[in-house]
């Protein structure tokens, strides 16, 4: 069902491996504390796989969803399990579960999706921003399904393009998601000359 | 309350669907946002479905058969009266607005899902029994085959049932 080539996917992995690293960098500068990246994933799986790529779908997540848009439409997904959730708060000072810990979390989702969107742009000489992120607490599966209709209408696949990353010494990581939509994708290879 | 029944889960991923009529068998949608679960009930017997549609309308040809309202529905009728049904009806769960953004396409999917949900159920002549829609939050939906029971739970909610024999 995939159409993408083992090299088209390992260019689109470094992508997210750039990406992450950039994004963690920042969340190491806003912690005060290292913070390690996963070996990131980019599968293009059937949608209803796809909604299973961040583990059991009904857990409880906090997520933070930021549409990007300019020369691709894509859209960045932070999920942030409950426990790794009230110790990022911590760490940052704010009460978890109340009004000031989700928008710590919203504006944490806001500088990293905004590190890996800028640095997808700078490699790839796409102009793309994200927009303002939203912020929710509900079923990972419910969230996930809900951002990849938004573009299912004409394809029956997604590209995720997963990685993690985890604050050293804490029992604390979260989970990043890049869904581009298929044309984003070709947009992508294009740039890197591997359409 | 009755405890809840273990029996075997059915796992309804987006965009497909499945029927049963054995005893014991549950089936399940977890985590619907903006999608839409319909189950589809026979009114005296133990013969139930549920279809997990994603999107509205069908733009081509291809995909999981319950992508599109306007497939799945039809096609979930067809299976269960395949089964024996005869004399169906509907309980439909889903098309929350998770998020807020407007933007071309991304327009309250939730309630587009919905909208096209209810009108291919009028169309076949389906009454709508309960329902569990709108709102914000994502829900997960089970259809019993034992007392043709529907419950549906909100995150960190408890199993509420919208349709069962017993209220019947």
């Amino acid at each position: 069902m995939t159409h993408y080539t083992d090299m088209q996917l390992d260019a689109l992995r470094e992508l997210a491996n750039i990406g992450s690293g950039n994004a963690g960098t920042a969340l190491s500068a806003m912690l005060g504390q290292p913070v390690d990246i996963s070996v990131p994933a980019a599968k293009a799986l059937p949608l209803a796989n796809a909604v299973e790529a961040a583990g059991d779908p009904e857990t409880l997540a906090t997520g933070v969803v930021l549409p990007i848009f300019g020369d691709i439409d894509a859209t960045v997904v932070l999920l942030f399990p409950p426990d790794d959730e009230a110790i990022l708060c911590t760490l940052l000072g704010v009460e978890p579960g109340t009004d000031d810990g989700y928008s710590a979390l919203g504006e944490i989702g806001n500088i990293l999706g905004c590190s890996y969107v800028n640095s997808l742009a700078e490699m790839t000489g796409l102009a793309i921003e994200p927009r303002p992120p939203e912020t929710v607490a509900d079923m990972v599966g419910a969230i996930l399904a809900s951002v990849l209709a938004v573009r299912a209408d004409s394809t029956n696949l997604a590209l995720v393009m997963d990685s993690r990353l985890i604050v050293e010494g804490q029992e604390c990581e979260l989970t990043f998601l890049l869904l581009p939509s298929l044309q984003g994708i070709d947009e992508l290879l294009g740039r890197l000359g591997l359409a | 309350m009755a405890p809840v029944v273990s029996g075997t889960e059915l796992m309804v991923r987006m965009g497909e669907l499945a029927t049963s009529a054995v005893a014991g068998e549950v089936l399940v949608t977890i985590g619907l946002g903006s999608c839409v679960g319909v189950a589809l009930v026979d009114a005296r017997r133990p013969i139930v479905g549920l279809a997990h549609v994603m999107l509205p309308e069908a733009v081509g040809a291809d995909g999981p058969i319950a992508k599109f309202a306007d497939r799945g529905v039809p096609e979930l009728a067809r299976q269960v009266k395949a089964l024996g049904a005869a004399r169906l009806e509907a309980v439909i769960v889903g098309g929350a607005q998770m998020f807020s953004f407007g933007g071309s396409d991304g327009a309250n999917i939730g309630a587009r899902n919905e909208a096209a949900v209810r009108e291919q159920l009028d169309r076949l002549g389906i009454p709508i029994r309960a329902a569990a829609t709108g709102g914000r939050k994502g829900r997960t939906v089970r259809v019993h085959v034992h007392g043709t029971r529907v419950t549906v739970r909100e995150v960190a909610g408890v199993e509420q049932e919208l349709y069962g024999r017993g209220i019947q």
